[in-house]
């Protein structure tokens, strides 16, 4: 019995060998729910599809913004949530982590059709300035872009924000770089793995 | 009861066979959406008290599967199966039979229905966490952090039916299982209710009310817990507090109490996790308060590899055998 148990784990990971790896256990995976019905209130049901970040999709994002990298969790099989309206598609939801000087800050971010940044919501932010990010004015500066919108935003060294974007982000420089950065893996992440599938629609 | 348990247990049956089958049938493909990793993992434990060396090892495989339709999620399941071996472990824990026993063990295998209109609570039917305190938020299996709860409860995790949900300031979940732990069946009339609604999780300042009440292995239980979560930076300040009653056939009544206070500080990159917990447990008929200290840590090396380990140390002298001194070491892979 207990050979048979080993030989069928054997068997089971040569048919699905591909790297799937995520470090936690999966009982622990929670949907960002009450964030999609924030940013997508009208919304009767969500669509998920989950692709793998891997080693590749990595070197991707380090070529196309050089001096960023994606965090070690930020690799394994992540879900893009599609936010249904009965049978249409309202638009996407995408959570992404990013470090920051408090820890890893964990936004929700909605995307519209034409893969604009349509708004955020924090999962998880410890920063004392969170308050600030959370503003509409703040907002303002990254809802309605796109990834080269974006990142004609950044500055020169390809990890901080211009000087009139951070001069814009009030008291929360900071968070201004972290959100941007963020902001941009999203979109580019977004195009690489799941543009074809979202083209479908 | 024997006939609700009864009806239960066909229920349990019958809707995990539907929903096993029905979710297959919407989607062609049962790779997409579908998680897994291979999880290893050797545990090194020096017991103090009983003057004993032992070790857990365990290899398993740890899935997730999201189910579609064109219409959007119809659910998800859960399905954790794991080779467990003993090597000189006392005391044997109940799934085993000897100090030196390896058997497969079920963590969790469930599923959990979404697709409900708005006013519907998903339904989730199979083995699963009791909800209740701060494990319902903070997942502890196949770690060395520990909530206590299959101690508090009878048992961690039980066959049943459960209904939960997140709506916009709020989250619940609530649970009829059977009370066989890992038995799909009740068990002398076992049974378990099991309960909590909090603010939402992944909020900074997390809050919960948590009930319970059950018979399982012959004692009935009755809980009532709240719990709360703060956190502020990388630094983490969680407790739980839970007041109740056990009965153990040919015993009177005895009231409980527990407490948890934790401190726990995270790495900015989220490698390094560092915690104490300071626990108190007082039983009516026990002469002394047990009162713990446990201070453990993980470091994730990356995705696949991470170390822990745990000591936790009894500061009073229980009325029987000797006090709590317990050193833990954890390897654990996922691929």
């Amino acid at each position: 019995m207990k050979i048979r148990f080993v030989s069928l784990m054997l068997i089971v990971m040569l048919i699905l060998i591909s790297g799937n790896v995520n470090a936690i256990a999966y009982c622990s995976l929670r949907d960002p729910v009450a964030q999609i019905g924030k940013l997508f209130p009208q919304k009767t049901n969500q669509l998920s599809i989950v692709k793998t970040v891997d080693d590749n999709t990595r070197a991707q994002v380090q070529i196309a913004l050089p001096s960023n990298d994606l965090h070690f969790s930020e690799l394994g099989q992540h879900t893009l949530y599609i936010a249904m309206l009965g049978k249409e598609a309202l638009g996407y939801v995408h959570v992404r982590s990013e470090q920051s000087d408090w820890g890893l800050v964990e936004i929700v971010w909605a995307i519209d059709k034409n893969l604009r940044i349509s708004n955020f919501v924090f999962q998880r932010c410890r920063s004392p300035k969170k308050k600030i990010a959370e503003d509409s004015g703040f907002k303002a500066m990254f809802v309605g872009k796109n990834y080269q919108e974006l990142k004609e935003l950044l500055s020169d060294d390809g990890v901080t924000a211009k000087i009139d974007v951070l001069e814009k982000a009030q008291n929360a420089p900071e968070l201004a770089n972290v959100v941007l950065r963020c902001a941009l893996k999203t979109l580019l992440l977004t195009e690489i793995l799941w543009g074809e599938e979202l083209e479908k629609l | 009861m024997f006939v609700f348990n009864v009806f239960s247990e066909f229920l349990v049956r019958f809707l995990a066979f539907s929903l096993l089958i029905f979710p297959m049938s919407c989607y062609a493909d049962f790779t997409n959406n579908l998680r897994w990793s291979l999880d290893a993992s050797a545990r090194l434990n020096q017991n103090d008290a009983l003057d004993n060396t032992s070790r857990i090892y365990a290899l398993g495989l740890d899935s997730h599967k999201v189910f579609t339709s064109s219409n959007g999620d119809v659910g998800y399941g859960v399905g954790q199966f794991y080779y467990t071996k003993l090597s000189n472990h006392i005391p044997v824990p109940f799934l085993f039979t000897s100090k030196d026993d390896g058997e497969l063990i079920i963590r969790e295998a469930h599923l959990n229905y979404t697709a409900g209109p708005n006013w519907l609570p998903n339904i989730r039917v199979g083995h699963f966490v009791l909800p209740f305190g701060l494990e319902e938020s903070i997942d502890t299996n196949g770690r060395l952090l520990d909530y206590s709860h299959g101690k508090n409860l009878g048992a961690k995790l039980d066959w049943g039916l459960g209904l939960n949900k997140v709506v916009s300031q709020v989250e619940y979940s609530v649970s009829y299982t059977l009370g066989g732990k890992d038995k799909a069946k009740s068990v002398d009339g076992s049974y378990a209710v099991s309960g909590r609604i909090g603010s939402l999780s992944h909020l900074d300042f997390v809050v919960g009310l948590s009930i319970y009440d059950g018979n399982i292995d012959d004692v009935s239980r009755k809980r009532l817990a709240l719990d709360w979560q703060y956190y502020w930076g990388t630094w983490g300040l969680l407790g739980e507090l839970a007041l109740g009653e056990d009965n153990k056939k040919s015993q009177r009544m005895q009231k409980e109490k527990y407490s948890l206070l934790e401190l726990n500080k995270t790495s900015i990159n989220g490698q390094f996790k560092l915690y104490s917990q300071f626990i108190v447990s007082d039983k009516e008929n026990q002469k002394s308060t047990d009162k713990l200290i446990n201070i453990g840590f993980s470091y994730q090396f990356n995705t696949q590899l991470e170390l822990s380990m745990s000591g936790r140390k009894q500061f009073n002298n229980p009325s029987m055998g000797q006090k709590q001194q317990l050193l833990r070491v954890q390897l654990r892979v996922r691929y």
